[in-house]
Parts: structure tokens; C-alpha cells; sequence
């Protein structure tokens, strides 16, 4: 089976699965990481806001059919801008609180995963697909749809990367991030600086999670597995880098896709967890993290 | 003066409350709990709403034509579900507080071997009736003879002889089968059964794998099985959620094989999500929502529930609540053993969907517990279901 395998095509195969697998990862795991990095916040309601952002999709691009990458762009700001009422109303009570964000918004998570199921029922479904051709590069298949997430992860890690290292906004972030109260001293709103990292972190989420939605499917319950997998990669990463977080995604999706592809799908997870409890006892701060 | 007027208005209020009172007593049905549990919560709550939804339409029919008579007493039937969290843990609570809390002596539900083997522990000492629903055989062979618990679907053993034998006969030239199932008690006791008849009926199973229940990205593992040389893709009994993303996931591989499911219906959700992808899929169907029969209770279905779609359990508990309901009727006792004794002679028995009740298990689990009910081979074209056979699960 193993010789079988090894063979260009499969292993070329291989590498795509990953890197596709890689793309989404980071897609999800980098609003997790910013409001972490600036507010000490972990949103363990994070699936739920990639699972409203893929319900959104469903409504503008399914239903109303806005043309695809308006309806992506508008379900992420809707989700994002309808999200500063929980901001209000939850998450201001837990800024620079991380052990009681972590009960208090697992209860977000729970509220919010079964009000969905009052609205949309329980069943699993499927944002339309905007893109269904399979591209055949030289043995290698090429699913068109992974290949716009690919993109769209590259052009929100860019401008995200540019946003933080090169505005004003993104230098009142890091300065809140580093040292709040010298930052509010030399006349940074912090509640505002809050409020716009929530924006571009649930953003970011409700991105992820409309075209996490597309590719995989559409439930109240499909929050569960982005967390997961945003919680393994800032881990991998180090909690609040973003560097951090595209290395980590591309680590955990090339691995699974290695270790699942020859080795089955139980050692990859053994494998992933086992490689962030290895990590937390050598690197508690991660890849790309600095120590506390 | 005002003294006595006091206690006389006192005296008449007390008078008019008790004969209010007496008048609701005298015009209130007794109440009949039917318990139920399924999973209301988690990846499976599908299926603990088709329990709950099935469950409610039979009782509501029962307590429209004037509730359920049992010997001199008429009740109105009422159900109370809990949810089992898909877990043995889970069905055991459950059954425990149906039992000890709230007294109840019928319960229908769960599905899933590891929530049915929980209730099980309980039901079966407590003298429960339980109508349930996992493909574990363990369920119904055990040392206790399964006294108080009957299976209201079929399971492995009884679709998949009938199942690969049209198979076979359906693709002649086909013979390699790759097969992936849930890395939990479902999952490791089907998968093992599967095979065996898969390589009965003339198939080699090239390539079988466990995965845990949840995943969502299947392409890793797909492009392995796939490296193997599969002329067959069979899904198993996998969720709806799961069993819809290795269907897209497996044609956007580029296989070009057949791709079936006879271990489980997820017909409709699998169109759902898998789109176009879906075109040419081949299923086990537990129902054909287009029959005539299946009208009155699609109307009902969408008047309570609105329009979605109606998971393949609904219509099995829907029958296995009237058939519940009918030999309590005819036993004229709530008594649990006359029920179950009522239960096992009642073949001939049509509850409306699924034509004349026969039960069987006897070669298999050696208690004849098992509801066999016809089924189909179902395709998938232009997204949209097509039945392409009825088939019937072998009495034995």
C-alpha cells in the first residue's frame, strides 16, 4: 500500500490537499488570534460567529443571488457589524479577563449554536456553489473552490498584515496589545481600539466561516470543528501572532494531510494533539508567541 | 352585618372554586407519558427530532380521535423527551429519569447503538418497554433475550443480504469496495458485518478504515482509499453531516466509480450539500416520501413543523409510536409484559406507511423483536430522488 503510494501524483496530491487544507485554517484561525493578541480574550464562541457568517452567505448569495464575492464581503460585514451588540452586551465584561471569557463565552457559544437551531433548524445544507469546476493540472485534481479559499486566505493574510504593521489603527492595536494603560496615557481610546479589532476579528471569522460553509456544509452545530482547529493552530503558533497563525495553519494542514493520507485519520489526530502537548511543555508560548 | 357578608361571599367563592374544580375533573382524560429520548443536542440531533417529530404526529392522531382507549379508561397520550447527547451515558441518564422521575412505562427512541445500549441497562430490569433504534446487534442478542426491547428499523443484517445481492446483479463488472465508517460502538460492530456480506455476495473489500465521527475534511483519507483502486465507494452508516461531505469530497477527487450507501439513509442531506456532486449516487432508503401512502403524513409533517426536510427516521418512529400505541389499545392494560405479549402477535398489523407489520430476528438475535420493513435502492438524478427498487429484508 505504502509503495503504491509513493508515487509523484499521489504525492503532488498530497501537497495540495494540504495547502488547501492549510488556506482554511489560517482563514479561521486568525480572528481567533486577534482577539486574543489585543484583548486577552479566548472566544470560544468563534465557531458560532464563522456559522452566522456562513448562514449570511446563504441569505445574500443562495437567496437574494448577489454576485459571490459582494455577498461574501457584505455577509462578513453584516456579521461583524450586528456582532458590536454582543460586544456591548458580553464580551466588554471579559476584556483582560482570559479564564472568565473562556466560561462566559462558551455560554455565548451555546446560546448562540441553539437559537440558530430555533431559526434554521438542525439539518446540515449547502451554500450554493459559486465555483464547481475541478481543474486537472497534470494528474494533480484542483476542486476551484479550494483554490479561491487559497486566495482569498492569502489576501486577507496580506491586508490583515499590512493593517496591523502599517496604519495608525494597527499601531494603537499593538500598543493597547502591549501595555494598555501607557497606551491610554498617550491618548489611545482603548474601548475604540476594542471595539474596531472585535469588527475586523469577527470579520475575518464570518469570512472564514461563509467560505468554510461553501466547501464543507452549513449546520448550527458546524462551529465546533473551526474552534478546534483555530484553538490547535494559535497554540501551534503562539497565542496572538499572526505570523504565528499562518505558520501554525500550514503546519497542522500539511501534517493531517501527510499523516492521514499514509497513515490514517486516528495517528493524524494522535499526531496533531500530540505535537501541541509537546510544543506546551517545550514552548508554552509557541512557534511564533513571546513569553509572558 | 358586614361579617356575615364576608363569609357568605367567602363561603360562595369556596363553592364555585370546588365546582369549577369537580367540573375540570370530571371532563379531563387521564394522561398517558410516553417517554422519549434521542439527540437533541450535538452533530446527531437530526435524528433525536425525527424521534420527537415521529413520535408527536402518532400521538397527536391518537388524541384527534378522542385519545387512546385502554380497557374501561381512555387517555390522552402525551410524550416527554430528554435528550441523550448521542451517548451511552446519555441514554442511561435518560432512561433513569423517564423511569424513576416521571414514571413512565413506553419509550421510544433512541437512536444509535451506544445511546440504545445505555437505555437498555436500564430499561430491561425496570420492565420497560423500549422501541428503539441502533444497528449494533448486541442490542437484541444478548443474555437477557431482550424481554422488553424491540428494533423499529432494520439493520445490516436485514437490508444488506437483499441490498448486495441487487448489487451484484447491478454492476457486474465492479468488484473492489472501499469502505469507511465512524471510529465508535456503530461504527466497529457494522463495518466487520458489512464486509461479510459485501464478500458473500461475490465482492473483495480492498480498503476499509475507521475515522472519528465529527471530521469534516475527508480528502486525506479519501486520496488514500482511492490510491488503493476501488471500483465501489460504500459510505456506511455514517451521519447525515458526514456521509454528505465523503460524497462531494470523493467526486471532487475525481472518482468516477459508483459511490452507495446501503448502511444508512442521508439521502436528502446529501443532495443537499453535495449539489450536482450528488448526480448518480445510489442509497438504501428507508421510505419513498413520493408514494401515495406517504401523503397524509407529509401534510402533517409540514403543518407542525414547516417546510423542511424530513429525515428518513421520522416516518420509522411515526410507525413504531402507532404500533406502540396500538398494542397498548389492544392489550386493554398498561401492564408492560401484556403489552409486549400484545406486541409479538400482532403481525398483519398496517399502521399506514409501511404495510403489514412482520416481525423477525429470530436466526439472528433469537428473539423475533426485529421489525422488518420493505425498503428501496434509491438514485440520485438532476437532484432529485428516484426510487429504482423495492426490496425486502429476508423473515428469519
Amino acid at each position: 500500500m505504502l509503495n503504491m503510494m509513493l508515487n509523484p501524483i499521489i504525492l503532488g496530491q498530497v501537497v495540495v490537499n494540504g495547502l488547501s487544507l492549510s488556506s482554511i485554517y489560517v482563514l479561521v484561525a486568525m480572528g481567533f488570534t486577534l482577539l486574543f493578541g489585543i484583548m486577552r480574550v479566548v472566544n470560544f464562541a468563534h465557531g458560532e460567529f464563522a456559522m452566522l457568517g456562513g448562514f449570511a452567505l446563504l441569505f445574500l448569495y443562495g437567496q437574494l443571488k448577489l454576485p459571490f464575492f459582494v455577498a461574501v464581503l457584505l455577509a462578513a460585514a453584516i456579521v461583524a457589524v450586528g456582532g458590536l451588540v454582543l460586544e456591548r452586551l458580553v464580551f466588554r465584561w471579559f476584556y483582560q479577563k482570559m479564564f472568565q471569557s473562556m466560561i462566559g463565552l462558551l455560554g455565548l457559544s451555546i446560546a448562540l449554536t441553539y437559537s440558530a437551531v430555533l431559526i434554521w433548524d438542525v439539518h446540515a445544507r449547502s451554500i450554493p456553489p459559486a465555483f464547481t469546476a475541478i481543474l486537472r493540472v497534470g494528474g494533480l485534481i484542483l476542486p476551484l473552490d479550494r483554490l479561491v479559499v487559497f486566495g482569498v486566505s492569502i489576501v486577507v493574510l496580506v491586508l490583515f498584515y499590512l493593517l496591523i504593521r502599517h496604519t495608525r489603527m494597527g499601531l494603537a492595536m499593538r500598543a493597547t496589545a502591549q501595555d494598555l494603560e501607557i497606551a491610554e496615557v498617550q491618548g489611545i481610546n482603548s474601548t475604540r481600539i476594542y471595539q474596531l479589532a472585535f469588527v475586523v476579528a469577527i470579520f475575518m471569522t464570518a469570512l472564514a466561516g461563509g467560505l468554510y460553509g461553501q466547501v464543507y456544509s452549513l449546520s448550527p452545530f458546524m462551529g465546533e470543528v473551526p474552534l478546534l482547529k483555530a484553538f490547535i493552530v494559535v497554540i501551534l503558533g503562539g497565542m496572538g501572532s499572526i505570523p504565528g497563525a499562518a505558520i501554525g495553519g500550514l503546519i497542522l494542514g500539511m501534517s493531517e494531510s501527510f499523516l492521514a493520507t499514509f497513515f490514517g485519520s486516528a495517528v493524524s489526530n494522535f499526531a496533531s494533539f500530540g505535537v501541541v502537548i509537546l510544543l506546551l511543555i517545550v514552548r508554552p508560548w509557541g512557534l511564533m508567541g513571546t513569553p509572558e | 352585618m358586614r361579617q356575615v357578608l364576608r363569609s357568605a361571599l367567602v363561603a360562595a367563592a369556596v363553592v364555585i372554586a370546588g365546582a369549577v374544580w369537580l367540573a375540570g375533573m370530571a371532563g379531563a382524560a387521564e394522561i398517558l407519558q410516553i417517554g422519549g429520548i434521542g439527540s437533541l443536542s450535538g452533530g446527531g440531533t437530526a435524528w433525536g427530532l425525527a424521534i420527537q417529530r415521529g413520535a408527536e404526529i402518532a400521538i397527536d392522531e391518537v388524541n384527534a380521535k378522542g385519545g387512546l382507549k385502554v380497557g374501561n379508561e381512555t387517555y390522552t397520550v402525551k410524550l416527554i423527551m430528554y435528550d441523550d447527547a448521542y451517548s451511552g451515558q446519555g441514554g442511561t441518564t435518560a432512561a433513569t429519569r423517564l423511569i424513576t422521575e416521571d414514571k413512565v412505562r413506553f419509550i421510544v427512541g433512541p437512536i444509535g447503538s451506544a445511546p440504545v445500549l445505555g437505555t437498555v441497562a436500564v430499561t430491561t430490569p425496570a420492565k420497560v418497554l423500549l422501541m428503539s433504534d441502533g444497528y449494533a446487534p448486541t442490542i437484541l442478542k444478548n443474555d437477557a433475550k431482550s424481554p422488553y426491547n424491540f428494533r423499529v428499523t432494520n439493520t445490516t443484517n436485514e437490508f444488506m443480504p437483499a441490498a448486495v445481492k441487487w448489487m451484484r446483479q447491478h454492476f457486474p463488472d465492479k468488484n473492489r469496495v472501499g469502505i469507511l465508517s465512524t471510529n465508535d460502538a456503530t461504527g466497529q460492530s457494522v463495518l466487520p458485518l458489512m464486509k461479510k456480506f459485501y464478500e458473500e455476495a461475490g465482492f473483495k473489500v480492498t480498503f476499509q478504515e475507521f475515522f472519528e465521527r465529527g471530521t469534516q475534511e475527508f480528502t486525506p483519507l479519501l486520496t488514500r482509499m482511492l490510491a488503493s483502486g476501488i471500483d465501489i465507494y460504500e459510505v456506511d452508516g455514517n451521519s447525515p453531516g458526514d456521509a454528505a461531505l465523503l460524497v462531494k469530497q470523493i467526486r471532487q477527487l475525481g472518482f468516477t466509480g459508483a459511490v452507495i450507501q446501503i448502511g444508512g439513509p442521508s439521502i436528502e442531506e446529501i443532495i443537499a450539500v453535495a449539489g450536482p456532486l450528488a448526480d448518480g449516487f445510489l442509497s438504501y432508503d428507508m421510505f419513498d416520501f413520493g408514494a401515495s401512502a406517504a401523503r397524509q403524513f407529509i401534510q402533517a409533517y409540514h403543518k407542525k413543523y414547516g417546510e423542511g426536510i424530513i429525515n428518513g427516521q421520522t416516518p420509522a418512529f411515526y410507525n413504531g409510536t402507532k404500533i406502540l400505541l396500538e398494542a397498548i389499545r389492544r392489550a386493554g392494560s398498561l401492564d408492560t409484559a401484556k403489552v409486549r405479549d400484545t406486541l409479538e402477535h400482532m403481525e398483519g398489523y398496517d399502521a399506514g406507511l409501511y404495510g403489514p407489520l412482520v416481525w423477525g430476528g429470530m436466526k439472528n438475535y433469537g428473539v423475533n423483536h426485529q421489525l422488518l420493513l420493505p425498503f428501496f435502492i434509491t438514485e440520485v438524478r438532476d437532484g432529485k430522488t428516484q426510487p429504482l427498487i423495492q426490496l425486502r429484508p429476508n423473515k428469519e
